[in-house]
């Protein structure tokens, strides 16, 4: 058991809002009075040490240097963000990336975007086809890992979409079509083809990625795979695509899930080889303590000994959690788990969807929290 | 010589054109009017009719372009319901908004014409129009209202049944009810038996064609209880379910054959849904076929949703 000093370590999850002035600069639109204010705010609370970095970039025009180089301050804009609201584990609220499924698509071999699809009401995102057997481009996080390294005061704990969710969220041509003639039942064509496409990309892109980042110096990569449990037959799929990605890579691995039974996991998620941790959504959850983190008793249950990352703000509402409230969720976790040393804290999510003044308050609550946590303890 | 008909339809919503998506965008932000928003409405819809002239279609269908989700326009239609949180829409990567039923349920209908725009169809086509079946309707939704589910599909169904009504009325010929939730997770006798009670209000005496859509799961375990319902057509999602499971019930209806993907952007081939309906022909020798994408369309780019109606116009050509 960890001593007492290092309980509820807090971490971050994975995305936060892009900051104004970077999408402005990036559109092409004149920077606002407001854009300069959030930097000048921001710069002020986080110690952020290249403000006039920024600026002198903003008074250029757009280039492609630029570009790069405006990415890379707000990486380390958002990494001092994260810092000063006293987080131990962080990164750059994946400021370079596009969003967690673009991005790695846009940077892996065998796919074509075809258009817009819904997400809800008027919100659409782009879903891409798999049109060729996918391969590996790039190593499409590592030069942000680097500059994050570079600059990070805490521990960094990168996140990186799994195999599942970008095999899930795409749709898949090639592997189907590839199988045609084979099946008589569609059905079983289908999830045969989506088997090969989910293995192909853990195997052929997701692997050559985890590997590019450990051997710069990675120590721990979370696994992001919020579409896991939307279809239970497939969990063994996840189960061997994330043994086939992570094997003999020698970093700590996680996985992140969120707004889902968990029940579905179990008992094949136990086969995980390489993951020390669940990192899970529950703050969302409505009802009393017990209602909301009831789940997490799914870890006794089958006998899953792995460190727990706690959900404990949710990343959907304005409302601040009071740290007194994230207190008593890390308190409840503690009275289920009965080890303390398993549990680290943060929000549900990404915060990509909050403001940059909301997901501060809450960071600050779950770092007190946990600081109330950590004395409940003593 | 038995001849087998095969039809052809649409059988959900259809994607925006990225032009109307650049616009319902625009009036968000307040950079057009709603007006404008409108017109690129009934510009996608003229496509659409067009697009179904071209592929020879039996029904027409609207499209259901400026529904939000399944249940959205009926938060306006029927009393009682609320819009709830944002919700995931079975496995998809898409969400629908929760109704929340906080008092009784009953149909006013007042905005009936916003969301079912007969009057932009052409006069003389066959209208279907597509409603939430009342099971899947009250099973996912958030009842606060009512002391049983059973109640509360009660009321839907009464309420569904005055909007056929009035939509008869303004010419629909075809009533098509999406069931999905009904082979979502273990399904009991007594839902069964419920869903089968609300179709007899939803349907009886109408005088018209009828249809349960099934998708994104495999009801063939309680096939015959469906089998029994009154309705003229089940519809059935071919990438959910096995055909060869068919041949082991008495298939005493017409067959919505949901055999185009609604949910891959793969191209489906004439020769392997010739040989589909070929096997179940064999199989089951149902009165007719409708071929049919599997679910709502929507969940494709419009462009690839377009190519999925010329593919399923090409093999009613062919197969029928």
């Amino acid at each position: 058991m960890r001593g007492l000093e290092k309980l509820f370590p807090v971490q971050e999850i994975g995305s936060l809002p892009k900051a104004p002035w970077l999408l402005s600069y990036l559109r092409g639109k004149p920077v606002t009075q407001a854009d300069l204010d959030h930097l000048e705010k921001w710069s002020s609370i986080s110690g952020f040490e290249a403000k006039t970095d920024v600026l002198s970039i903003l008074s250029e025009p757009k280039t492609f240097d630029s570009e790069r180089r405006i990415r890379n301050l707000a990486s380390l804009f958002a990494l001092r963000f994260l810092e000063s609201a006293g987080l131990d584990y962080v990164y750059d609220g994946e400021a370079n990336r596009i969003e967690m499924y673009e991005h790695p698509i846009r940077h892996s071999q065998g796919f074509e975007f075809y258009g817009h699809v819904r997400s809800f009401d008027d919100r659409y995102y782009r879903k891409a086809a798999c049109v060729r057997k996918v391969g590996f481009r790039e190593a499409y996080h590592l030069s942000e890992f680097e500059n994050v390294k570079q600059n990070a005061r805490r521990k960094v704990k990168v996140p990186v979409t799994g195999p599942y969710t970008l095999a899930d969220w795409s749709f898949n041509e090639y592997y189907q079509n590839r199988l045609s003639g084979r099946y008589n039942d569609l059905r079983k064509l289908k999830l045969e083809a989506k088997r090969d496409f989910i293995l192909d990309l853990a195997k052929e892109v997701i692997r050559p990625n985890l590997l590019a980042l450990a051997n710069a110096g990675a120590e721990w990569i979370q696994i992001d795979e919020p579409a896991l449990t939307t279809k239970p037959e497939e969990v063994p799929f996840f189960v061997e695509a994330f043994n086939e990605c992570t094997s003999k890579i020698r970093c700590k691995f996680s996985i992140h899930i969120c707004y889902s039974d968990y029940r579905r996991l179990y008992p094949q998620i136990l086969e995980l080889k390489n993951c020390s941790q669940l990192a899970l959504e529950f703050a969302n959850r409505a009802g009393s303590l017990s209602d909301a983190y009831g789940q997490l008793n799914l870890l006794n249950e089958y006998g899953d000994k792995r460190e727990i990352g706690l959900g404990v703000a949710d990343v959907h509402v304005d409302t601040i959690e009071t740290p007194g409230a994230i207190r008593d969720r890390i308190g409840f976790a503690v009275k289920t788990l009965g080890d303390p040393s398993r549990i680290y804290v943060n929000p549900d999510c990404g915060l990509r969807t909050r403001t940059w003044d909301i997901a501060y308050g809450k960071l600050c609550s779950i770092f007190s929290g946990a600081e109330l946590a950590r004395q409940q303890m003593a | 010589m038995y001849i087998l008909v095969v039809k052809s339809y649409l059988t959900g919503s259809f994607p925006r054109s990225e032009q109307l998506i650049e616009a319902t965008r625009a009036a968000i932000r307040g950079k057009t009017s709603p007006s404008a928003a409108e017109e690129a409405f009934r510009r996608d819809l003229a496509k659409l009719i067009q697009l179904q002239t071209q592929a020879g279609l039996d029904f027409f269908v609207d499209g259901q372009l400026n529904w939000q989700d399944l249940f959205r326009p009926f938060s306006e239609l029927f009393t009682g319901i609320q819009l709830g949180s944002l919700v995931r829409w079975f496995d998809n990567n898409t969400f629908y908004r929760k109704p929340v039923v906080v008092d009784r349920v009953r149909f006013i209908g007042t905005t009936l014409e916003r969301y079912f725009r007969h009057r932009l169809l052409p006069p003389n086509c066959a209208k279907k129009a597509i409603l939430p079946g009342p099971y899947t309707f009250a099973a996912m939704s958030q009842n606060i209202a009512y002391q049983s589910i059973a109640d509360l599909v009660d009321d839907i169904a009464h309420s569904l049944r005055e909007t056929v009504t009035q939509l008869r009325e303004s010419g629909y010929c075809y009533f098509q009810f999406n069931e999905p939730y009904i082979c979502f997770g273990k399904t009991t006798e007594s839902e069964l038996n419920m869903l089968k009670d609300a179709l007899e209000t939803c349907t009886k005496g109408i005088g018209e064609k009828t249809a349960l859509q099934i998708y994104f799961g495999d009801p063939s375990s309680f096939l015959d209880a469906i089998l029994d319902y009154p309705i003229d057509c089940v519809g059935l999602d071919f990438y959910a379910m096995s055909a060869d499971s068919l041949s082991e019930h008495d298939f005493t209806k017409e067959l919505g054959c949901g055999c185009i993907d609604g949910r891959n952007s793969l191209l489906e081939s004439s020769d392997d849904l010739k040989k589909l309906v070929a096997k179940i022909e064999e199989d089951v020798d149902p009165d007719s076929i409708f071929l049919c994408p599997n679910c709502d369309l929507e969940f494709l780019p419009h462009s690839i949703a377009e190519k999925k109606l010329r593919i399923l116009s090409e093999a009613s050509r062919a197969i029928g």
